[in-house]
C-alpha cells in the first residue's frame, strides 16, 4: 500500500510536469472529487456492514475523544518545539501544525492569515505529513498500539487514510478513525485561527 | 460536509444491505481510488510552476513541521489509550 501511494504521488507529480498541459492537470483536480466521493461512499459501505462497530460507540462513550485529543494536544506541543527549533514565532508555527495533515485547507488558510512562504511550508508540512502516515502507520500498528495508528494520520483518519488504518489495525477501530478524522478535520480552521491571535 | 454526507449514505446501505459477498470488489475499488485520488494530488503539486524551487527551500522546515508534531501526536495518544482506553493493548 505505501509503495503504491508513494508511487502514484511520484508518477502524479511527474505527469504533472512533463507530461500534462495545464489544462489537462486541472481536469484531473475537478474529477478527484468525484474520486474522492467514491471513495468515501465505498469506505461508508465497509464502516456499515460492521454492525458490532456501532455496539462499541456505547461502550467507549467519553473515551473516544481520547485520540483527537492525544493528537491536538501532541501536535501542539510538536509545533511549539518547532517553534523553538526553527525561530519562526510560537503563533505561526502553531498555525501551520494546525492543519492536522489537512494540506490543502491548511495552505490557503496559513497563506492569507500570515504569508505565502508560510502557506507553502503549511502545505508541504501537512502534505508530508500525511504520507509519513502512510509509511509509519505499519509499524505503528505493530510496536505500539492501534488506537496511536491514528495519531500520525490525524484529520486524514476520515478518508484517504482510512483505508490504510484499517488494514493494518482491525475493523473495529474504523469508527474511531472516522470519528477522529470528523472531529479533526472541524478544528483546523478554528484551531488555525485561534493560535494565530497568541502574540508572540 | 458533502463528503460526511456521502460517507454517512454508505454507512446506511452497508448497515442495512450487508454485502458481505461484495467485500473483496469494494475493497480493490477502494485501493483504485485511492491511488488514483494521490496520483491526482501528485498531478496538481507537478503542474504548479515554483513546485520544485519551493521544495528545496522550505523542504527541510516543513519536514521538521511534519515530523515532530507527528511524532507527539503517536506518543500521546499511546499514553492516553495505554491509560484510559479498556483493551489498553489493542493490538
Amino acid at each position: 500500500m505505501v509503495f503504491i501511494a508513494i508511487g502514484s504521488l511520484v508518477g502524479g507529480i511527474l505527469c504533472g510536469r512533463f507530461v500534462f498541459s495545464g489544462n489537462i492537470a486541472g481536469i484531473f483536480t475537478q474529477y478527484s472529487d468525484m474520486i474522492l466521493y467514491l471513495l468515501m461512499f465505498l469506505v461508508g459501505i465497509s464502516v456499515g456492514m460492521n454492525r458490532s462497530v456501532f455496539k462499541k460507540i456505547r461502550q467507549y462513550h467519553i473515551r473516544i475523544f481520547l485520540i483527537p485529543v492525544g493528537i491536538i494536544a501532541g501536535t501542539l506541543g510538536g509545533g511549539a518545539v518547532c517553534c523553538l527549533l526553527l525561530r519562526e514565532k510560537l503563533g505561526e508555527s502553531l498555525a501551520v501544525v494546525s492543519g492536522l495533515g489537512w494540506y490543502s485547507l491548511s495552505g490557503v488558510l496559513v497563506t492569507s492569515m500570515v504569508n505565502a512562504r508560510l502557506g507553502t511550508i503549511a502545505f508541504l508540512s501537512n502534505l508530508l505529513r500525511e504520507i509519513l502516515s502512510f509509511v509509519s502507520i505499519p509499524w505503528i500498528a505493530k510496536h505500539l498500539n492501534y488506537y496511536s495508528a491514528i495519531a500520525p494520520a490525524a484529520a486524514t483518519s476520515e478518508d484517504t487514510t482510512l483505508p490504510v488504518i484499517l488494514k493494518y489495525t482491525s475493523a473495529d477501530m474504523a469508527l474511531l478513525a472516522v470519528f477522529n478524522g470528523v472531529l479533526c478535520s472541524f478544528l483546523v480552521p478554528v484551531l488555525t485561527k485561534f493560535v494565530m491571535t497568541i502574540p508572540l | 460536509m458533502l463528503v460526511e454526507v456521502i460517507m454517512f449514505a454508505g454507512v446506511i446501505l452497508g448497515y442495512f444491505w450487508q454485502p458481505k459477498k461484495l467485500s473483496k470488489i469494494i475493497g480493490k475499488l477502494q485501493l483504485i481510488c485511492t491511488a488514483l485520488l494521490i496520483f491526482s494530488m501528485g498531478v496538481s503539486l507537478g503542474s504548479r510552476d515554483d513546485f520544485f524551487s519551493d521544495l528545496s527551500q522550505l523542504g527541510l522546515e516543513s519536514l521538521i513541521f511534519a515530523v515532530i508534531p507527528g511524532i507527539f501526536s503517536v506518543i500521546a495518544v499511546f499514553v492516553l489509550t495505554k491509560k484510559f482506553m479498556k483493551n489498553g493493548k489493542e493490538a
